[in-house]
């Protein structure tokens, strides 16, 4: 055999063992003019810049800080590619599976949904090494120069990197989330508006970072960067996530996997507020930040307890098959399984825990009193939704979570504007102070709230404390209306008995 | 030299069925796409799926390919259900859609060899499993085509081996000769009838063209608006439209053709008159030199018929059984309802 033969065999070996997608996508995109016109292009402007830097420099080359010039220029260049050029690429790739018509063959092949997305993200990931073994020499030419810093320099290539593998993910999420053409048309636009709006940022905050010297030697820099990459991360995943329950058949388990990373996101951040604390301190944990990460916490179960909780109650034999048959077990794992009950169970544990989280600091009262507000807000809500979607569907099988979900905005938004109708229409005065009758707006009222820390509000807190039990009594009544769900969410599960085979003509599989 | 296809009765019934449609239901909004569909498919039948547009055949077929999953009722393949099992179900199934895509930047090998990987093969079982299908659907010259280039012909070959390419013991193919010219059409029939015979699949297969499905169906599934009209082999669903009766004194069709000549019009009506007077015949109907009856005797009366036809003074020159084709039968069942 020859060296040729073996080598081809030797690749053939390892390629079986790679990812399918991964392996016909790099074949297609090493074949395809797009990949061919932005690798030249890359090298052509790589070329040109050194060529026209030097130049310009002149001899000053020899002796200035034209380390840092070039590798800026350089840096945009493979910015370029790898923030814009391959996540559409990576956009486009879902699309023209389904455009194609070459999606429904894919699916019905014995690759898991899994197995799909990473594909699709890993030939993303050999596209932008690709590109980066590209502009290598040209770095490597820049550290011939003055003002080179290698630390600097490797901390904005490896962010730019997972910059780039992030923004892939989340282009491969979004193209599954319309399967509708004319949406396909939209989203595209969108994605290519968001693409350049996120490029232009990074390339933004890459220049102001690269304009000063990385403070390596400071703990909170360390702190900062941790912080930054574990949520990426988390948002990486919740992506990947999405995007794999949009490709999962029907009658599989679409939610869990979601549910899973939204608690996972839920105790990292508070995980690292508390490693935080821990370390320094509670003093050390400014109201502020943890104002601001209850607010991040409440939008993210507003979001996902919009979500959840709206989601078709029926769970189909494959699911429940594959739960433990330990009564214990499926009533621990209760919250974390499909169906809109279950998804106001989950919603409402995670509001308990943020407000416990919160409550365990020695922080000042104000925002004790914001957090629970706020959880107090997001629960009534979502429980609104909840109501909403199962009262639909007892009206009309046609009535879908999207709708809940609309509905339950609009009721929201129509809250929020609800206590200036009778001023704006001339029925009452404008007051620029606050009154009870606009618990109905959270943002102004999180912000009054906020505002008790300051001995100069613009109103007491025995104001907060009515507004809290307005909050109370509503979220109350909300909890009467659902807790017959809620405790139907936790008792199906218990009463959930193996699947056998005479159900297969009988149960209705899901719409 | 092909074989012609397992008749039904020769089928093993006892065993379990390849492919099992129970109580299907799968509804639009209102609309009841298919509606209580039921029938099965045994190992090595190529069963035909006809209907009209509209009627719910791709629907059934996408779900049984696990495109789709039923309102209600439930699909078996291999024994394994489309709703609980679609990965078991995956992989012991072929589907050819009706229309299908076709990556950019990829010859014919590169296409079988993706979806070998895609189906877990590896190595040499891999390259086997392509050498095959190359062989089988006649692509190994083609093997470096690029396959956005193939003609329609070869790209539903490159379909079907496609769906070989795991060797499935299921293959649901839809309309697979739409749009083919007349040679690729003969050429696909061979290759499916061989998948029967030579390879022992069950083929659930949907066509318009009836003619082609008759030469290569052993049994058939009529389906409109949703619901199966008959099914069975074909001979059975013949037999249903006379009542279910299996008697051999059932109506048949006859035909007889006389020697055409200057004075063929008073011979027909002769021949029409005298057709009309005789006991068993029903439904005269005569074109050119021929007319076509409904006959209730059995063989000894088709015999006294003919020697009575001759002794009569008809100059007869054909004389013969109108077998039922398909077509017939599909235009007799189904009623043209739309949805």
């Amino acid at each position: 055999m020859s060296a040729g033969d073996k080598f081809f065999h030797l690749a053939d070996y390892l390629t079986d063992r790679l990812n399918p997608i991964l392996v016909k996508e790099t074949r297609q995109a090493l074949k395809s003019r797009q990949f061919i016109i932005t690798f030249m292009l890359l090298l052509t402007v790589a070329w040109l810049i050194s060529v026209f830097g030097t130049v310009w420099y002149g001899p000053a080359i020899e002796y200035g800080s034209a380390g840092r010039a070039f590798f800026v220029a350089y840096y945009y260049v493979i910015g370029f590619a790898s923030l814009f050029v391959v996540p559409f690429g990576s956009f486009r790739s879902m699309l023209n599976e389904r455009d194609h018509n070459t999606y429904e063959l894919l699916s019905i092949s014995t690759l898991s949904p899994r197995q799909i997305v990473n594909g699709k993200l890993l030939s993303s990931m050999v596209q932008v090494f690709i590109y980066y073994s590209a502009i290598a020499p040209f770095i490597a030419f820049t550290s011939l120069l003055q003002g080179f810093d290698l630390a600097m320099v490797t901390l904005f290539l490896v962010a730019g990197l997972l910059w780039s593998f992030f923004v892939s993910m989340v282009a491969l999420m979004l193209s599954t989330l319309s399967s509708n053409r004319q949406w396909q048309a939209i989203n595209t636009i969108g994605m290519i508006g968001l693409l350049l709006w996120q490029m232009s940022a990074a390339f933004g905050m890459s220049a102001v970072g690269l304009s000063e010297s990385i403070p390596f030697d400071s703990e909170e820099f360390w702190w900062v960067l941790v912080s930054l990459l574990v949520g990426a991360g988390s948002f990486f995943l919740l992506a990947q996530q999405i995007a794999i329950s949009r490709l999962t058949f029907e009658s599989d388990n679409r939610s869990s996997g979601i549910r899973i990373i939204c608690t996972l996101q839920f105790w990292l951040l508070w995980g690292g507020v508390w490693a935080y604390a821990y370390h320094y301190g509670t003093v050390a944990v400014d109201e502020d930040v943890i104002a601001a990460c209850a607010t991040m916490s409440s939008i993210h179960w507003l979001v996902a307890g919009l979500v959840f909780s709206t989601e078709p109650d029926h769970v189909s034999r494959r699911v429940r098959r594959n739960v433990s048959r330990l009564g214990a077990i499926r009533f621990l794992l209760a919250p974390w399984l499909p169906g809109g009950r279950r998804g106001l169970l989950f919603t409402t544990i995670h509001l308990l825990m943020l407000a416990i989280v919160v409550r365990l600091g020695s922080w000042d009262l104000w925002v004790q009193d914001m957090v629970t507000a706020a959880a107090l807000y997001v629960f009534i809500y979502v429980a609104i939704g909840s109501a909403i979607g199962r009262l639909g569907q007892m009206v009309t099988p046609e009535f879908r979570p999207a709708h809940a979900r609309v509905l339950t905005i609009l009721i929201g938004a129509l809250g929020m504007i609800a206590p200036y109708l009778p001023a704006a229409f001339g029925f009452t005065r404008w007051s620029n102070g606050y009154s009870l009758g606009e618990f109905a707006n959270p943002g102004r009222t999180l912000i009054i709230i906020s505002e008790t820390a300051y001995v100069s509000g613009s109103h007491n807190k025995a104001t907060v404390h009515d507004v809290l039990l307005i909050l109370i009594a509503i979220a109350g009544v909300a909890l009467l209306i659902n807790l017959k769900a809620m405790y139907q969410g936790f008792s199906e599960m218990l009463s959930w008995k193996p699947v056998n085979a005479a159900e297969s003509a009988s149960v209705p599989a899901e719409d | 030299m092909i074989e012609p296809v397992s008749t039904a009765a020769a089928i093993d019934q006892r065993g379990e069925p390849a492919l099992e449609l129970r109580h299907l239901h799968r509804f639009f909004g209102r609309l009841k796409a298919v509606d209580d569909v039921s029938f099965k498919a045994w190992p090595g039948q190529v069963m035909g799926f006809i209907g009209p547009n509209g009627a719910g055949k791709t629907t059934s077929m996408r779900i049984l390919a696990t495109l789709d999953t039923p309102t209600a009722g439930d699909a078996f393949v291999c024994g394994y259900s489309v709703v609980d099992d679609p990965d078991k179900v995956r992989r012991y199934l072929g589907f050819m859609p009706d229309s299908f895509g076709k990556y950019a930047n990829m010859n014919v090998v590169e296409y079988l060899d993706f979806y070998a990987r895609a189906y877990g093969m590896r190595d040499a079982q891999r390259r086997d499993a392509i050498e095959h299908v190359l062989v089988f659907t006649e692509l190994r010259k083609l093997a470096d085509k690029a396959i956005n280039t193939l003609s329609k012909g070869m790209s539903q070959r490159l379909g079907l081996g496609r769906c070989l390419i795991h060797d499935p013991q299921v293959m649901i193919l839809d309309e697979p000769a739409a749009g083919l010219d007349p040679r690729a059409r003969v050429e696909l029939r061979e290759l499916i009838r061989l998948l029967a015979t030579e390879m022992k699949k069950t083929v659930l297969i949907s066509s318009h063209i009836l003619t082609e499905l008759g030469e290569i169906c052993d049994s058939a599934a009529i389906i409109e608006a949703g619901q199966i009209l008959a099914h069975g082999t074909v001979d059975e669903i013949q037999r249903k439209q006379h009542g279910g009766s299996t008697e051999l004194t059932r109506a048949r069709s006859l035909q007889v053709r006389i020697a055409a000549g200057d004075d063929t019009q008073s011979r027909m009506l002769g021949l029409e008159k005298w057709l009309l007077e005789q006991p068993l015949i029903n439904l005269v109907q005569c074109a050119g030199a021929a007319a076509i009856f409904d006959f209730e005797g059995n063989d000894e009366d088709q015999q006294r018929l003919l020697q009575n036809l001759i002794a009569a003074g008809h100059p007869v020159i054909e004389f013969y059984g109108k077998t039922q084709s398909l077509e017939d039968a599909f235009m007799n069942i189904t009623k043209g309802i739309t949805q």
